[in-house]
């Protein structure tokens, strides 16, 4: 059989108990070690090669793309803090945080850019990949070194040549 | 920060089509232990009585005349705290054919109905913590100051 309290004596037990609510914008929040916060991108480790733009399940993270600008652009507003993007970055540059205070009046602050500048090809000039991604890989592999500096489709053209020259002309 | 601010804010909550983890740490943020009335903050019924809108969700196409009517039923000033990935930019849904994305989109809409919307709060999280919610309404009030800011790094 339940008790209903008096008044009196619930005032007796509530002080017995204490106060349980937190203080929080006045303290430290309960943030444990495994919460999933907001990403950051080093953008000095940072190679632009977009393993994180494919691998981002709702497009937070995307590429915009100029002839001379490579720029990842992280939107904090649409981030689900799965953290895919620190799992399948090669060089480590992405890092999760454990920040959850991004309430904002201005919807701008939420985006992050992280611009890189594109590596320019040495037959025609024009700008493709990123210089880091280029030096990552020339870093990885010694004998790309010499196609390396090359974009795509010189190099398309290059082989597709060769290949006729070997055939005696197409 | 208008006169209504000062006073305590109503809010009235209205989900617009989420999955509903964001309403449940609503609740969790007006339970004793954080215990969003210190700052004043008390659920309404009604948006005839609300100060603001706790908006979750991230606006299907269903349920957009709803949201833009409780909207404008709102009296003026009316602002909005968009919670969620949902909430603030369409989240996970943000290209899906059933849902407009977020209340970027849906103050597109209020403005092409001249309806307008005092001021906007954006407060991500995939859900929000309650603490965010606690945040960002102290945010509202002018009790903490901003954290976030817009950063651009450059590679070299």
């Amino acid at each position: 059989m339940v008790r209903v309290l008096k008044p009196v004596e619930l005032i007796v037990v509530a002080s017995e108990k204490g106060r349980v609510t937190v203080k929080y914008p006045y303290q430290e929040p309960l943030v444990t070690s495994d919460f999933r916060g907001a990403i950051r991108i080093d953008a000095s480790k940072c190679i632009g090669c977009g393993a994180c733009v494919k691998a981002c399940p709702p497009n937070a993270l995307e590429l915009l793309e100029s002839p001379d600008r490579l720029v990842i652009r992280y939107f904090v507003g649409r981030c689900i803090f799965c953290w895919r993007c620190v799992d399948v970055c090669p060089v480590k540059a992405v890092v999760g945080t454990r920040e959850f205070e991004l309430a904002t009046d201005r919807v701008e602050d939420l985006f992050n850019y992280t611009v890189h500048r594109r590596a320019e090809c040495r037959e025609c000039g024009s700008g493709f990949a990123t210089r880091r991604m280029v030096e990552y890989v020339t870093e990885k592999s010694a004998v790309s070194e010499y196609y390396a500096n090359e974009c795509p489709e010189c190099r398309k053209a290059k082989v597709l040549k060769a290949a006729a020259r070997r055939r005696g002309g197409v | 920060m208008s006169e209504s601010v000062k006073r305590s804010i109503w809010v009235y909550h209205l989900n617009t089509g989420g999955c509903n983890a964001c309403d449940i740490e609503v609740l969790d943020a007006l339970t004793p232990w954080f215990d969003a009335e210190r700052f004043g903050v008390k659920l309404v019924p009604s948006p005839r009585q609300a100060d603001v809108i706790l908006l979750t969700g991230p606006v299907t196409i269903e349920a957009l005349p709803k949201v833009v009517n409780a909207i404008e039923a709102m009296p003026r000033p009316r602002y909005i705290i968009a919670l969620g990935s949902c909430g603030v930019g369409g989240g996970i849904w943000h290209d899906t054919y059933s849902t407009i994305g977020g209340v970027r989109e849906l103050l597109k809409v209020l403005e092409a109905r001249g309806v307008k919307v005092d001021g906007v709060y954006y407060v991500p999280g995939c859900p929000v913590r309650p603490e965010s919610i606690l945040y960002a309404v102290a945010l509202f009030k002018g009790l903490v100051e901003k954290k976030v800011k817009s950063e651009v790094a450059y590679s070299e």
